[in-house]
Parts: C-alpha cells; sequence; structure tokens
C-alpha cells in the first residue's frame, strides 16, 4: 500500500512503479520530472500504460477506464486523477 | 535517461508524433470460406481452416457481430478469407462500421460506387510463371486491369524462392498500372517443391529489397528495417517465433510469460464464433513464418526496446509508418 494518499506522494509513487514496471535506468523517482510526456517522450504506448494501470489499480483500489488511459499523459496528471478517483470514493 | 528528444532531432519527432497518437487495433475476419482460386501454399486451405466453421449466412447477424467488434476497440477490420469479395454484402457491412482493409486476389472487382475509399489490398504472387505454377492462372492480367490507377488499392507481393533477381520486373509492372506494392514472403505450407527458402537465400533476398525500395520508392511501400527483420527473424538479439509473436489471437493466449502483444486482436472464423489462433495457420511453424504483418506487429508493438539508439528508434518509426501508409492512416 503506497505510503501517502497526498497528490506529492502519489506523484512520487507512481514514478517509482513506471521506473519499476518499464525498467528504466538512469532515473529515480525524485529525478522524474512528472510533466514529461510519457507518450510523447518517454515512449510508452498503450500496453505499457494498461500494465501500469492495473498495478495502480491494485495499489490504490480505484478503477482505471481503458477510455481514461489518453488523459493519463504525464505523472502529475496520473496523480491528480488518482487522487480525484481516491476523493470519489471516500 | 534516454528520451523521444534525446534521440530524435525536430523532424523525426515530428514524424514520430504523428503515428504515436494512432493507437491503431486491428482484428482479422475470415469473410467466407470460399475462393474463386485454389493457390498452392495458400493457408487457410492447406491447414482445413475453410472448414473448421459453418459460414454465418444471416446478413443481420454480420452486422450485430461487427457492432460487438466495435464497441470492443477494434478500428481496423483486415478482411480475409476465403475470397472476401464473393461476399460483398459481408464487406459493405464492415465499410459502413469501420476503417476496412480487403485482401483479395483482385479478380472480382471492388465497385468504387459503392466502396469509394476501401482499402484493397491484391495478392501477388510473382511473374506470370509463378502465378501459373502456384494459382493456376495469371491474376495479374485480370487484377491489374481492374484497379489500374486506384488510389486506395496497392498489390501484396508474395516472393518466393525462385523469384530471387526476378523481382524488378514485376515491381515494373505495378508501376507501369500506376499501383503500388508491399513486399513479403512466401512461407510454404505446403511444401511444393523448390518454394522453401534456402541457406543464404534470404540474405541476397533482402539487398534486392532494398534495391527496389531504392529504386522504386513511389511504388514500394516498405522500410529496410522490415527487410532486415521479415529475411533474419530476428530483432534486438531476439528471434521471431512463437514465444515472441504479437499477432496471437487474445482468448487462446496463454504464453507465460506473456510477450508485447496487439490489445484486443482476435482473428475470427466465419461462423462469427470460432477464433483461429493467430493470424495465419495455426498449423504453421512459428520458428519458420515469414508472415509480414506479424512480423511488422511484432517491431511495432516492442517500441521502448528501440529506444536504444537513434538509429533504432528510426527504424522503428519507418517500420510503423509503413503499416499506417498500408492502412491509409496516413498518407502514401
Amino acid at each position: 500500500m503506497p505510503a501517502s494518499h497526498d497528490v506529492k506522494g502519489i506523484i512520487r509513487h507512481v514514478a517509482e512503479i513506471i521506473i519499476e514496471e518499464l525498467k528504466l535506468e538512469d532515473v529515480t523517482a525524485e529525478t522524474f520530472n512528472p510533466d514529461m510526456d510519457l507518450v510523447d517522450e518517454l515512449g510508452i504506448d498503450s500496453m505499457d500504460l494498461a500494465t501500469i494501470a492495473l498495478v495502480l489499480q491494485d495499489e490504490y483500489k480505484i478503477v482505471i477506464d481503458e477510455d481514461d488511459y489518453p488523459k493519463l499523459k504525464t505523472i502529475r496528471l496520473i496523480a491528480d486523477y488518482i487522487e480525484e478517483k481516491i476523493s470519489a470514493k471516500n | 535517461m534516454k528520451t523521444v528528444s534525446t534521440l530524435l532531432d525536430k523532424d523525426w519527432h515530428e514524424r514520430y508524433r504523428r503515428i504515436s497518437s494512432l493507437n491503431i487495433r486491428s482484428s482479422i475476419y475470415d469473410v467466407t470460406n470460399r475462393c474463386n482460386l485454389r493457390c498452392k501454399g495458400c493457408f487457410f486451405f492447406s491447414s482445413g481452416e475453410h472448414q473448421a466453421a459453418q459460414e454465418e449466412m444471416d446478413i443481420k447477424k454480420w452486422e450485430d457481430f461487427i457492432d460487438r467488434e466495435k464497441a470492443r476497440g477494434v478500428n481496423l477490420a483486415i478482411l480475409i478469407g476465403g475470397e472476401p469479395t464473393l461476399c460483398m454484402d459481408r464487406v459493405e457491412a464492415f465499410y459502413k462500421r469501420l476503417p476496412t482493409y480487403c485482401a483479395t486476389n483482385g479478380l472480382i472487382k471492388v465497385p468504387r460506387e459503392k466502396f469509394p475509399d476501401l482499402m484493397v489490398g491484391i495478392s501477388l504472387w510473382g511473374s506470370s510463371e509463378d502465378e501459373k505454377t502456384l494459382r493456376g492462372r495469371d491474376t495479374f492480367a485480370i487484377s491489374s486491369k481492374n484497379y489500374a490507377g486506384d488510389a486506395y488499392t496497392y498489390y501484396l507481393y508474395t516472393i518466393t524462392p525462385p523469384q530471387l533477381g526476378k523481382i524488378e520486373p514485376v515491381i515494373k509492372r505495378i508501376a507501369d498500372v500506376g499501383l503500388k506494392v508491399h513486399l513479403q514472403l512466401l512461407s510454404n505450407d505446403e511444401g511444393v517443391n523448390g518454394f522453401s527458402w534456402r541457406e543464404g537465400e534470404l540474405k541476397d533476398l533482402r539487398s534486392e529489397m532494398d534495391e527496389m525500395l531504392d529504386g522504386y520508392p513511389q511504388t514500394v511501400i516498405s522500410s529496410k528495417y522490415y527487410h532486415e527483420i521479415i529475411t533474419t527473424g530476428r530483432m534486438m538479439e531476439r528471434t521471431f517465433g512463437w514465444n515472441e509473436c504479437p499477432s496471437v489471437t487474445e482468448s487462446l493466449d496463454n504464453r507465460k510469460p506473456q510477450p508485447r502483444r496487439l490489445i484486443n486482436f482476435s482473428r475470427w472464423a466465419s461462423d462469427l464464433k470460432t477464433v483461429h489462433r493467430c493470424c495465419t495457420s495455426a498449423t504453421r511453424d512459428c520458428s519458420t513464418c515469414k508472415d509480414g504483418a506479424a512480423h511488422m506487429s511484432w517491431i511495432m508493438v516492442n517500441k521502448r526496446e528501440h529506444m536504444r539508439s537513434t538509429k533504432d528508434l528510426q527504424g522503428w518509426i519507418e517500420v510503423y509508418e509503413m503499416f499506417a501508409k498500408l492502412y491509409h492512416f496516413i498518407p502514401w
């Protein structure tokens, strides 16, 4: 379970998940630019997003609709999305 | 960290952006079990797939099925067969609902007044002599009359070993009738004598394919990186085969570990219930499969693996552009 549900904490945890799932080198959760375009710059595709989404769903106990994938362009946008989902649940 | 902009200059990055937003989700449909040709080496008949399912004859059921496919997220319908043009009502049902590509032998002309921008790929198996040997007739003589100058049609030229050193006249014939061509290789499922690839031939073929692309850039829709992968079966120190193929029907894909694959991909039989294992014959030995679409997709689904160098990522972009052009997601 992630340590923090505030946006800053979520950003850090999403970065950790992306680094782990995509086996990224030369970057840490601290140095990962949360505003980097994940498709346009990092080169992730819909299969990567689906993999990441599965982990996030499990970690945060939320549902990420596949139709929402195009919105999840950066780590910050993903964090905002998760935060909204968590708030809506509570 | 390597990113797209550290690897690409402005022009290449723009090309990358154009294709990275496409998100193509294709599936393949056997429109019918019947064909007006019986070609040696056609996997559909040699593997008995024409008897795998009883053809659905009710057009309403086809329409409902296509609506469900669209709802499933499919945004490119690839129609194969049998010969799809024997069932124009089914082709029309797809065409009205989805971007549709129709693979045909070209003997029956798709009426353009009804299907103005239907993408058509005409199968061609080489020279007149090879066509007569493998297909019983020179189909080019008919298909080229049916489709000369058509802006939405290209030839899908399956190169066979006897064609080595003789590809150019075929390309010229196609250029002369104002059409385009994409190149792929025969897998020789039926073991026709003299039509299996031998040691060394594929290396020569790769050079010849490269020469055709250089010599006829307005006619040949291809890329040198695709030529490399299709002739070597190797990509990024990996070998093509069952454990790597991306074009396996999703509901039948129980491979572990799961390789990168086409999302939502299925190949449906004409009863609209049965699915086939993959985009080609289930009896084919995957280690010798030369299927062009499967190799293209293999490259495309492995995008991040191509981010290790500028050359690799440019190769990936060229293959993706080739695929997008073949299905008219971007212009020729």
